[in-house]
């Protein structure tokens, strides 16, 4: 017999000669002995072992679980300089949120308004002076943030998602950031770190286009209405000042947004800097100098031309991505670097027609845009024949007219 | 060559010969092989349809429209853990006496369930919320959990006493009219189908997503899916197919051919849903998916599976229902505490419970990593899956060659392996993502290969723990093993927060298009992967204790049917007719 043979195990038939009064009681060898319709022994101390550990357990299980799902309002962590904000968790109230001082929430037992019964306490000895990465993630409350002026540092995802804000505002004695109109950016304006999620609804305050329905769901004006263009114009057009050379991470991202205006002197465009605009249609480039960011007609710009301006270096991954409604895209000679899916989902297929960034317009030629750094499918693509196609790239392309 | 032939021919006549009547020895004729694979199929793809829908954070349908908070699905399951523990209580009462209780109790059980439903409709009409101190530290807590509030937390609570007693009742009623007539396993198809098909379509077109408050809106889809859990579509049919012989070999061999083939079905489902769904403008992220895809492909699946469904026979070996040992409450708990099989099976669990909470890392990296979809996702899926299939088809010599505790300790130590390489390459290459696409997919290729004899063992060794339940206390007592759950459950629920919570650190919650981030990205896979990692490498040792083997199996069967064979006759011999019984 051969040892692979022999490692086969082969079963033996069997057969069991069980008498009728036994079949209830018959115990397998090395297996335990039935137990069927007999009394266990110790049955009722049993019972109450049984229940006492189940009690026991859910109870200590409820108990931590409880506690670690509850989240203090504010979470802190100590640096060297002062107190870092690592977490905010809304108790569902809060709609402004200041980022100065280390916070804690206080009840007034008397107010049953859940609006209004709570008071946030600063403790000033303790001085905040940086917001940490998701600091803020995904908050569907809070309209406004306040940052202090002994704050050193904000990661750019500090405010992530956060679907409610409209403004950020920063205390002009803060040496590192300041905001222009409700928008984050540097102290020297050179950066723009975050345009907030909603700071379409604040816009449309200010300049008299915000309608409501019964429900205070804001109502979005469409094309027929008769102030619709100066509605884009005040509202859904941002002018990017022309002191920024970076557009911050995550920057834009979600933002209702119809028209942006970049500066010529633009350098950088950081990792999702414009990504998911379903309404950008239009990427302009201006060569003025201008600190608005309201877009007060395209006089006070100076010379303006389609997409992205020359000058711009950095094209961080997906900068542009899921930007349905951009049409065109030109890439000036400047750009050392496209990140990965840098312009991906920004193409898509109406029955046979191809909308959307239908080809990619280079100014370098074949051999010289080979030096460029470029990430994986940095293209967009689109259906082909049941599998993906990326557009076509168009070499030694002239922008096209605005 | 001539042998071959000559096999072929002799397999063929074989087949011709036990088409309708099957071979001595051996109970299923050959054309119950095809119904088998037709109606294994449809319900099996029909499920894994489903499985696009339901109430949990990795659900398209609630990540891209829903946006809930990822914490907010563990603070659901701490909300209903202690009912949970009541109401399952009185569920394996009922499922273990296959729905046969005595008149009184059934009428106790029938009330309790009625009233649980009336509290869990006043609870969604009025906000009990409002009968407490609005400032006091209760509802200050509840206001303050991610993604609730006071309102939103009664209202969920409430729903699960809804879920619960119309989910019990229906039990009752359901399993006394339909299971003497279609068997233990496939009785929930008939009753549950349509409804569960008028569920999918509302799922799709109820735009519960718009809700604009996420506390009303979590309460609501609470409630919509808890309607939609009330109705079943398992897989049924396949569960069926266990006990398809009381022949440990033939049981085998329809599970591991006629079964595996209809996979096949969920293979081509698999290839054709993602392809379509590729086309839509917005891809995954479109709500006709939901509106139109998946309630087509779900619907069509139904129905094949509802006609094929009679054609797959039980054959357990057991007394007839009407005959059954009765399982007191207190037996049935002890009963499953004394089976050595079911505590190794446990201690397993409790440890794998250390990957709870954690991202379907394998879809994140297909959709965020590299964004694949229609046609492209579609084979590459298939790919990975197929790799799978040629070692199932030898499930039959792997099953004899080595020992369940050998495959099984292989298999925790493959996944540990697989997932170590994978979590690396994120780690050290995942900028390059043809490079580290390219160890993924090679990497899963190979966990996939060595995870289907795994997994056809597991299926057979939990039946062998059913058949030595049998033997033990008279019935299979399969829900009343959930008693183990009661024990690890309030382990298993604190340390599923372990990952919830790390991810939430690393800026995970509602919106997944975090993931796009990779920084981010990188750290929300990787780190749950090396807790999962180290999850499988102490799931081996569990499997050492492991000494059930084939000779005490047939000897055990030897004993039912012995033990069926006996009640039978006496039952014959009393003139009763029986039902549903030992098919010898």
């Amino acid at each position: 017999m051969s040892k692979k043979e022999k490692k086969i195990i082969v079963e033996e038939p069997i057969h069991l000669d069980i008498p009728e009064e036994e079949i209830w009681t018959y115990q397998v060898e090395g297996l335990a002995a039935p137990h069927i319709n007999k009394p266990y022994k110790h049955y009722g101390l049993k019972k109450v072992i049984f229940a006492l550990v189940i009690i026991v357990a859910v109870s200590i299980s409820m108990y931590f679980s409880v506690r670690t799902v509850q989240k203090d309002t504010f979470e802190y962590e100590q640096s060297q300089s002062g107190f870092t904000l690592s977490k905010f968790s809304n108790t569902g109230y809060i709609t402004e949120l200041d980022i100065d001082y280390v916070s804690s929430v206080e009840y007034d037992t008397d107010n049953t308004d859940v609006n209004t019964n709570f008071t946030i306490k600063k403790d000033e000895t303790k001085k905040v002076t940086s917001v940490g990465a998701y600091a803020l993630n995904c908050d569907e409350k809070v309209k406004v943030i306040n940052i202090g002026s002994d704050v050193e540092f904000i990661d750019p995802k500090a405010f992530y998602s956060c679907w409610a804000l409209q403004q950020i505002e920063v205390d002009e004695n803060n040496p590192n950031y300041c905001d222009v109109d409700g928008v984050l950016f540097n102290k020297d304006k050179t950066v723009i770190i975050c345009r907030p999620c909603d700071h379409d609804t604040y816009l449309a305050e200010k300049y008299g286009h915000a309608k409501y329905d019964e429900n205070g769901a804001r109502i979005e004006p469409t094309a027929e209405d008769a102030n619709y263009e100066q509605y884009v114009n005040d509202v859904l057009t941002y002018v990017v000042p022309s002191s920024v050379e970076t557009i911050g991470e995550l920057c834009f991202n979600y933002a209702n947004m119809k028209n942006v205006y970049l500066p010529e002197g633009l350098k950088k465009i950081e990792t999702l800097g414009f990504f998911e605009i379903p309404l950008l249609e239009n990427v302009y480039s201006y060569k003025g100098d201008t600190a608005d960011a309201h877009f007060a007609g395209e006089d006070a710009l100076g010379e303006i031309y389609l997409s992205l301006p020359e000058g711009l270096e950095y094209i961080g991954s997906d900068a542009f991505s899921y930007n349905q409604a951009m049409n065109y895209i030109y890439i000036p000679e400047s750009v050392t670097f496209i990140g990965h899916h840098a312009l991906w989902d920004t193409v898509y297929k109406d029955g046979d027609t191809l909308c959307g960034i239908t080809q990619i317009n280079v100014a370098l030629s074949e051999e010289n845009f080979e030096k460029v750094e470029t990430g994986d499918s940095w293209r967009p693509q689109y259906d082909y024949m049941l599998f993906k196609k990326s557009v076509d790239i168009v070499y030694n392309s002239e922008r096209a007219e605005k | 060559m001539g042998s071959i032939s000559a096999k072929v021919k002799s397999l063929f006549t074989e087949i011709k010969t036990h088409w309708n009547t099957p071979a001595e020895g051996k109970y299923v004729p050959y054309k119950e092989y095809k119904d088998v694979v037709l109606a294994v199929g449809s319900n099996y793809a029909g499920s894994k349809v489903l499985e696009y829908i339901g109430f949990f954070s990795s659900c398209y349908l609630i990540m891209h429209h829903y946006k809930l908070p990822y914490l907010t699905f563990s603070v659901i399951n701490i909300l209903n853990m202690p009912l949970g523990y009541i109401s399952a209580l009185i569920w394996w009462f009922v499922c273990d006496n296959l729905g046969f209780l005595p008149k009184k109790t059934e009428r106790k059980l029938y009330l309790v369930y009625f009233l649980m439903i009336v509290f869990g409709v006043s609870t969604i009409l009025f906000d009990y919320s409002r009968l407490f101190d609005q400032t006091s530290a209760f509802i200050r807590y509840l206001n303050g959990l991610e993604g609730m509030n006071a309102t939103a937390c009664f209202k969920t609570f409430g729903t699960h006493f809804l879920y619960t007693g119309w989910v019990g009742a229906r039990n009752i009623f359901w399993r006394k009219k339909l299971l003497p007539k279609f068997g233990r396993y496939k009785y929930s198809l008939y009753c549950d189908v349509v409804p569960k098909c008028i569920m999918v379509i509302l799922i799709g077109w109820l735009p519960v997503y718009n809700i604009p408050d996420v506390a009303t809106r979590v309460w609501v889809a609470n409630l919509l899916f808890a309607t939609y859990n009330v109705f079943g579509f398992a897989n049924n049919l396949e569960t069926c197919t266990r006990s398809i012989s009381p022949n440990l070999q033939e049981r085998i061999l329809v599970r591991s051919y006629p079964v595996k083939i209809s996979h096949f079905f969920n293979t081509i489902v698999g290839i054709i849903l993602p392809a379509i769904i590729g086309m839509l403008r917005y891809e995954w992220a479109d709500i006709n998916v939901y509106r139109y895809v998946i309630p087509g492909a779900f619907i069509v699946l139904a129905a094949m599976t509802m006609i094929f469904a009679g054609r797959v026979k039980e054959r357990i070996p057991q007394p007839p229902v009407e005959k059954k040992v009765q399982i007191k409450f207190w037996d049935g708990m002890f009963g499953v505490l004394h089976n050595k099989y079911l505590l190794i099976n446990t201690i397993k669990d409790l440890i794998d419970s250390l990957g709870n909470g954690m991202l379907p890392f394998v879809t994140i990296l297909y959709f965020y990593t590299f964004r694949l979809s229609g046609l492209p996702y579609s084979l590459i899926v298939m790919l990975i899956s197929f790799a799978g299939t040629p070692p199932d088809l030898l499930s039959p010599y792997f099953l004899k060659r080595f020992s369940y505790k050998q495959i099984m300790i292989f298999y925790q130590l493959t996944r540990a392996i697989g997932n170590g390489l994978i979590a690396a390459a994120m780690w050290f290459c995942g900028d390059n993502l043809t490079l580290c696409g390219t160890i993924c997919v090679v990497v899963l290729f190979f966990m996939e290969m060595t995870k289907t004899v795994p997994t056809t063992a597991g299926h057979d060794m939990n039946v062998r723990i059913g058949d030595y339940q049998m033997y033990l206390s008279g019935e299979r007592l399969e829900s009343f093993a959930g008693v183990f759950g009661w024990f690890t459950g309030p382990i298993t629920s604190f340390v599923g927060l372990i990952i919830p919570l790390l991810l939430l650190k690393y800026g995970f919650n509602s919106n997944w298009d975090v993931l796009f981030v990779d920084d981010s990205r990188r750290n929300i896979i990787v780190i749950p992967i090396i807790v999962d990692v180290i999850g499988f490498l102490l799931m081996t040792i569990p499997y050492l204790f492991w000494d059930y083997d084939s000779k005490k199996q047939n000897m055990v069967m030897e004993v039912l049917k012995r033990r069926a064979e006996v009640t039978e006759k006496k039952a014959a011999e009393e003139g009763e007719t029986v039902s549903g019984g030992y098919v010898g």
